[in-house]
């Protein structure tokens, strides 16, 4: 591991321009150092906006001014004008001329949809069992999923992706997959339907998955993800952290949890696994109202979704509450503060007031005090998963090409 | 001034490089049709938005290019040379505007801010747009080596031997020219992410 801070490498390390072994120990480094981890997020994002930097197109008359410009110098200085004379008529012939550009014009096109085709980056791909397909080829032992291309499993066959060098993504049967993106600052993939497992060791937010109804974002080590035929995504997190998005709409879920997501809504709330039963339908019902041949309705209830979430919650299932906070308004949400007070009470300075208005800050310092009691029974996971990043087996996170 | 993506090319190798070494007309336009983009881009940012002087700059540099083609031997890539061409355009032309500018008087770096009052551009939440105010604002060294990277595509060592630097620098100015940006459009960080 690099002893001495990497804030100097880290835009050649988001380029690709450190060697391999460079690459490694910036990525170890940056795993175990707070302070070159923000420097990168900081790099990163100036990466990013540098991406989006317009290139413009010459006005059309350019060439034309030029040729006036051309004659003009020719006129006027004569020695330019020896210099220039060759490009007067010497090859000016039409039929000459139409040719050669017509042949070096086909020549670059084909040289350029070659070299676009070979130099894609991709990633490696291992058959696991029957005969997954990538593009419209059966893949052998091993395969290579470009930039751009679907992965696909039927019924009886099963793939494992690597992912650039910072980790691997099994693929289960009847799903389908493509590599959007491989690059230092980002690993992005399309889960259309189907499920993956996914364990990675980076640091976070570098690894993405898109789904119909929302983003994963990995924020450090192991989960599955699934998707149905309808969009709807189904996320549990073995170890570590991951954030589900769409929008605006945020839900953060631990080990141990889980969360759903739809098209057009989003993720709903998150749960832990071991919540009770009436809990999780409780919060379904809440996150998504009643479903009856396929139509959400508004069905009242002898109880309430939320009388039997508050009722039926433990302290742990804070993780539900705290961001139930945010998505239930005027009274529910004042129930909901008065339940996870009376489960884990807000620290100093944290006030009814302010949670009620939904401050910022004051949601922030509950939930980092919070996370201790979420985290309880998967801190091994996590220290687990600390480990298996400070011995070595982060192999940095350049994409292959 | 019109922005469009980046469409594939023809790609310009010894042979068009020979040919317009001979004089040949349309393996010149060739070229140009190929780098005139790229040129004018640079132009663009370095004359701060002013596509009249990013135009006459650019009629500069092609007619630099023509006259002097013959001169190109081969001992760097074709590209390192055209753009120590366009680099050193750039600077030169703005070297002999500021000369010609009363003291006191901005620089035409200033006409973007002219053209885009302040409320304008916060209120057009458009990322290239702001990504390109916030490069027209960076200090030359710190710009140049972004436009070369993002622009041209070249490589630390192509970018080294346009500026005439080591690539260690190449690598320092555009640490900091990243973290400029980052800290000028941190604002942005949620659009870009996504």
């Amino acid at each position: 591991m690099f002893s001495k801070h990497v804030t100097k490498e880290l835009s050649a390390y988001c380029h690709g321009e450190v060697t391999s072994q460079q690459s490694r120990q910036i990525a170890e480094h940056l795993i175990a150092c707070n302070r070159c981890r923000i420097q990168f997020e900081e790099i990163k994002l100036g990466v990013k906006l540098a991406e989006r930097l317009p290139q413009f197109s010459a006005p059309d008359s350019l060439w034309m001014d030029l040729q006036t410009r051309l004659a003009a110098e020719t006129k006027t200085n004569k020695l330019a004008a020896t210099k220039l004379s060759a490009f007067s008529f010497k090859f000016w012939q039409p039929a000459f001329a139409g040719a050669l550009a017509g042949l070096i014009l086909i020549a670059g096109f084909g040289a350029l949809w070659l070299y676009s085709r070979e130099s894609r980056p991709f990633w490696e791909v291992a058959r696991l069992n029957g005969a997954p397909r990538i593009g419209s080829s059966r893949m052998d032992e091993k395969g290579r999923l470009a930039v751009g291309q679907w992965l696909e499993t039927d019924g009886s066959s099963r793939a494992q992706i690597e992912v650039g060098s910072i980790g691997q993504v099994e693929i289960d049967p009847n799903t389908r997959v493509r590599l959007v993106e491989t690059k230092p600052t980002e690993h992005r993939l399309e889960l259309a339907h189907g499920k993956m497992s996914a364990k990675i060791w980076a640091p976070p937010r570098l690894f993405f998955v898109d789904t119909p109804a929302g983003v994963a974002a990995d924020l450090g080590c192991a989960y599955t993800l699934e998707v149905d035929d309808v969009g709807v995504g189904l996320l549990h997190v073995t170890s570590g952290w991951v954030a589900l998005q769409l929008k605006d709409r945020e839900s953060m879920v631990p080990a141990g949890a889980s969360c759903a997501t739809r098209p057009g809504i989003g993720p709903g709330t998150p749960y832990f696994d071991d919540a009770s039963e009436n809990f999780r339908v409780a919060l379904w019902k809440l996150d998504l109202g009643y479903i009856v041949d396929g139509y959400i309705v508004d069905t009242p209830d002898l109880h309430s979704p939320l009388e039997v979430v508050l009722t039926e919650s433990r302290p742990r299932d804070t993780l539900t509450l705290w961001h139930l906070l945010s998505r239930v308004e005027g009274n529910d949400r004042a129930h909901v503060y008065e339940r996870m007070t009376a489960l884990a009470p807000p620290p100093d300075g944290v006030t009814r007031e302010g949670v009620l208005q939904l401050n910022e800050q004051m949601l922030q310092q509950w939930k980092d005090k919070l996370e201790k009691t979420w985290e309880g029974e998967s801190r091994l996971h996590k220290w687990f998963g600390v480990g298996i990043r400070a011995v070595g087996n982060v192999r940095g996170v350049i994409g292959k090409r | 001034m019109e922005q469009r993506a980046v469409m594939p090319e023809p790609i310009v190798d010894e042979r068009v490089i020979e040919a317009c070494q001979a004089g040949d007309r349309e393996a010149f336009r060739l070229l140009f049709e190929t780098y005139k983009d790229r040129v004018f881009s640079i132009a663009v940012y370095s004359f701060g938005g002013d596509e009249t002087a990013a135009n006459d700059v650019s009629q500069q540099i092609f007619l630099k290019l023509i006259t002097s083609i013959r001169q190109f031997r081969g001992d760097s890539a074709f590209t390192t040379w055209l753009y120590r061409l366009v680099v050193n355009a750039c600077t030169d032309e703005q070297r002999k505007r500021r000369r010609f500018l009363p003291f006191g008087q901005a620089t035409p770096m200033s006409k973007i801010e002219e053209r885009r009052p302040q409320e304008q551009r916060y209120a057009k939440l458009e990322i290239a747009d702001s990504v390109q105010a916030a490069i027209q604002e960076l200090k030359p060294k710190l710009r140049l080596p972004i436009l070369l990277k993002y622009v041209e595509d070249l490589s630390y060592e192509e970018i080294a031997r346009v500026l005439g630097c080591s690539k260690g620098t190449v690598a320092s100015r555009l640490n900091r020219g990243h973290q400029a940006l980052a800290r000028r459009l941190i604002h942005l960080r949620n659009e870009v992410a996504e």
